[in-house]
């Protein structure tokens, strides 16, 4: 899997799992704050980000200080997966 | 603060540090550890997290599950040494029978007897069976805070002149929910708890029951006291304190104040203190606000017993009190290196001191806090009741069925329709913020539409400090997905979201969080009684003069588990909804609400003594212009005999409602005939539909509310 491609399939998840209104895809920056701004994803939505990751794609976070540094944008988060995961060879 | 004293008659407790005060005190005075390995289910995963589990006998043959026993276990300690009747039963419980609903669930389990343990008013309703009591049983799910919470709400009712002996306690035991929704939450600690530590990474899941005889009466054998007690909420978020541990200190200046006393007079501190980054760092603040840099003795004892959930407040107040019995000050059991930012000195061995005041605090989910205060009296006082209270004034009502909210109820109720059903979410919504319910499901939803069409436009003065929700089942759709999720990915990926919303008082913290509520926050479950059981905390609550407080019921009708749970769901079309009435006491003039009579018991004796606090068969004939009578279909036919009895008995002529005909066959359907009895009186007249065809003149007399099956109840809705 490439950069590109999991960024927007990350994208898509987000919107759908964490159920946010008026939010689409498309507005989720990619190097932007991801946790505490606009788009108001709380630490709830990072436990419930931390499983879909780990369903989806067997990488890990278990722990807050790991999640802050992971979560602080969209672009982190992708570069930590696909660091991480079993499945990148996909 | 109040003259009537309270004193602590008995005491019993259940832990993973052992059986009963011996061994709970040998075990502490060691600084011995009762985390271990966990045994109560199976789990996958290779690395299985350490818990404070009691290690009880299996017993085959005991259908009772495991919270039922442990708070078996401890109110026969607690009662031993003075084994009369008591005349109620005030508990707090998180997880009732879950631990038998979870294993039946998995299996694919679909026969409804096996779940008749589920509810967490069993747990009370075991204990009044066992001990004979046949008054007001309470059951109080406030999270971590319950056993606290419910000590404190048996006060008040020893306060008020209700009862003279009360068992007051909390229990859980460990079960899949808690665990693997902490777990999912990453907020255990894979070392095992080690509170205030800098290297702690959260609690230690446990079970346990702590139990209290509080009585009026002093005992021949001492002088301990229960001083005072204060509740609060942060209505901050869902499941993180307040950063300051804004209702944490609130909740200690409302104990100290009810027990008129001042910091400097406590002696030691009992730390909620569950490991956990958030809890520890914004009690420590809260403490050293109140107590600034030199606080007393303080530590927590949930790295020896664990977290006990709410189970763990009562287990505290059974510590403090050894504690003051005792003179020692537990140790902060698993704790090395002190976590600085802290800035606190936690004992860190059992320290032998003399203590005569305890403060206790126990905080839980929704920011929902409770602190007590035990410690030796201050001697002999005048201990006569005050003089009952101002009845509850009604200030706005909001009801919700399956036709729509409450103008559409009332319409079809008054036309003789049929109001059951399940309204649309969408409908039932409308009005909340998108970004506000994005999260929730069925019954959040259901309870913050009811706060909003009660409270909506009012200036914030009239908005109310505290909550009292009642509720039979809780939150069943998250508790279904939760579990759901669970089976199907093997343990591995329930979700976080499912788990927060699961507890019982998640939509009462819900309504705090939206209305700014940041009083007592209290949320009952006593299966059809669970409203009456809501409107009496809040008339224990409510101050005089006060500031206004917000009373629902309220139940999802989740299409697997409704039927599976509540055996008058079973052969009824579902449905669900919900009342909201928002009271204040003093200082205003409206409609009242009174729950004049609140009992576990039925049978014709029971509903002679029901009229005789009526004021008799004459003073029913002549104060009430119609009854709304709530039979649950489970209890159709025990409910049915009441019912005539109480006619027969009382001589009542006026028109009769079966209310549960038209709203449908789910608890919260009292809550709702609580908020059409008040348009009744408001209108002074029965409609022709609902009263034989010729529309029934109420003529200045007032709406009685009868429940019947298990419980008995009365509530009074009266005009000026």
């Amino acid at each position: 899997m490439n950069m590109e491609k999991l960024i927007g399939e990350l994208r898509v998840k987000i919107v759908e799992i964490l159920n946010l209104p008026d939010v689409t895809p498309a507005d989720i920056p990619l190097d932007g704050q991801l946790v505490g701004g606009e788009l108001g994803i709380d630490s709830i939505d990072v436990l419930e980000m931390v499983i879909m990751i780990e369903k989806d794609y067997g990488v890990v976070i278990d722990n807050k200080e790991l999640g802050t540094k992971v979560f602080a944008s969209l672009r982190t988060l992708a570069a930590y997966i696909l660091d991480k995961s079993p499945r990148r060879a996909n | 603060m109040s003259d009537v004293p309270v004193y602590i008659a008995g005491l019993g407790v259940v832990s993973a540090l052992g059986r009963g005060l011996a061994e709970t005190l040998h075990a502490l005075m060691h600084g011995r550890c009762g985390l271990g390995p966990l045994g109560v289910f199976p789990v996958m995963s290779e690395a299985a997290l350490p818990v404070g589990q009691v290690q009880l006998a299996d017993d085959g043959d005991d259908p009772l599950p495991r919270t039922h026993r442990l708070a078996c276990l401890a109110a026969a300690q607690a009662l031993a040494a003075d084994p009369g009747p008591v005349d109620a039963i005030v508990l707090g419980t998180t997880t009732g029978g879950i631990l038998v609903t979870e294993a039946l669930l998995e299996k694919g389990g679909a026969d409804p007897a096996a779940f008749r343990h589920h509810g967490l008013g069993t747990v009370a309703e075991t204990l009044a069976r066992r001990w004979g009591c046949r008054g007001p049983l309470l059951t109080v799910s406030t999270a971590c805070s319950s056993g606290a919470a419910a000590i404190a709400l048996a006060m008040a009712l020893l306060r008020r002149g209700m009862a003279r002996r009360v068992l007051a306690g909390g229990v859980d035991s460990l079960c899949r929910l808690t665990y693997f929704g902490f777990k999912s939450l990453q907020l255990i600690d894979p070392g095992g708890a080690r509170p205030l530590d800098q290297a702690r990474r959260g609690m230690s899941v446990a079970e346990g029951a702590g139990m209290l005889l509080l009585t009026r009466a002093a005992p021949s054998d001492g002088a301990l006291q229960l001083l005072g007690a204060g509740l609060s909420c942060d209505a901050h978020h869902a499941t993180t304190p307040h950063p300051e541990g804004r209702g944490a200190l609130a909740a200690m200046q409302a104990a100290l104040a009810d027990a008129g006393l001042t910091a400097g007079a406590i002696d030691y501190i009992s730390l909620h203190g569950t490991g956990t980054l958030d809890n520890d760092l914004a009690e420590a603040r809260a403490v050293t606000t109140l107590f600034g840099e030199r606080p007393p003795p303080l530590s927590s004892i949930k790295g020896a017993t664990g977290h006990s959930l709410a189970a763990a407040g009562a287990i505290e107040a059974v510590v403090a009190a050894l504690a003051v019995e005792h003179g020692v000050a537990p140790a902060n059991t698993g704790l090395s290196t002190v976590d600085a930012p802290l800035k606190l000195n936690p004992v860190t061995t059992p320290l032998r001191t003399p203590i005569a005041t305890v403060l206790s605090n126990s905080f839980g989910f929704g920011g929902n806090n409770a602190a007590l205060v035990i410690g030796k009296g201050r001697g002999p006082q005048a201990s006569s009741a005050a003089a009952p209270p101002p009845a509850l004034t009604i200030m706005a009502a909001a009801g919700l069925t399956g036709v729509g909210h409450g103008q559409a109820t009332w319409e079809r109720f008054a036309a003789g329709g049929d109001c059951a059903g399940c309204l649309d979410e969408a409908i039932v919504c409308q009005g909340l913020p998108p970004r506000t319910i994005r999260r929730l499901k069925r019954l959040p939803k259901l309870a913050l539409a009811l706060a909003a069409q009660a409270c909506g436009g009012l200036p914030v003065d009239a908005l109310p400090a505290s909550v009292c929700l009642g509720t039979a089942w809780g939150a069943l759709s998250e508790t279904h997905d939760f579990l759901q999720r669970l089976f199907e990915s093997r343990q591995q990926f329930p979700s976080p979201t499912d788990f927060i919303g699961s507890v019982h008082n998640a939509p009462a913290a819900q309504i705090a969080m939206h209305l700014g509520a940041r009083g007592a926050n209290v949320t009952t479950s006593g299966g059809d009684a669970s409203f009456e059981q809501a409107l009496l905390a809040a008339d224990l609550l409510a101050a005089d003069p006060g500031r206004s407080i917000l009373v629902l019921g309220v139940d999802e009708a989740q299409p697997v588990l409704a039927p599976l749970l509540d055996p008058s769901v079973r052969n009824a079309p579902l449905a669900d909804g919900g009342g909201a009435l928002l009271l204040r006491r003093g200082g205003a003039a409206g409609p009242t609400i009174t729950l004049l009579a609140y009992r576990h018991d039925s049978g014709p004796a029971a509903v002679q003594h029901l009229i005789q606090t009526l004021g008799g068969a004459q003073a029913v004939r002549q104060s009430y212009g119609v009854i709304l009578a709530g039979i649950p279909a489970a209890h159709a036919g025990q409910a049915a005999r009441d019912l005539s009895t109480f006619v027969a008995e009382s001589g009542f002529e006026a028109p009769v409602i079966d209310y549960r005909r038209a709203i449908g066959q789910y608890a919260a359907a009292s809550a709702v005939a609580a908020v059409l009895a008040l348009r009744l009186v408001q209108g002074q007249a029965v409609p022709a539909a609902l009263a034989g065809g010729v529309e029934h003149p109420l003529a200045g007399k007032n709406v009685l509310l009868l429940g019947l099956g298990a419980y008995l109840s009365a509530v009074r809705i009266a005009l000026p």
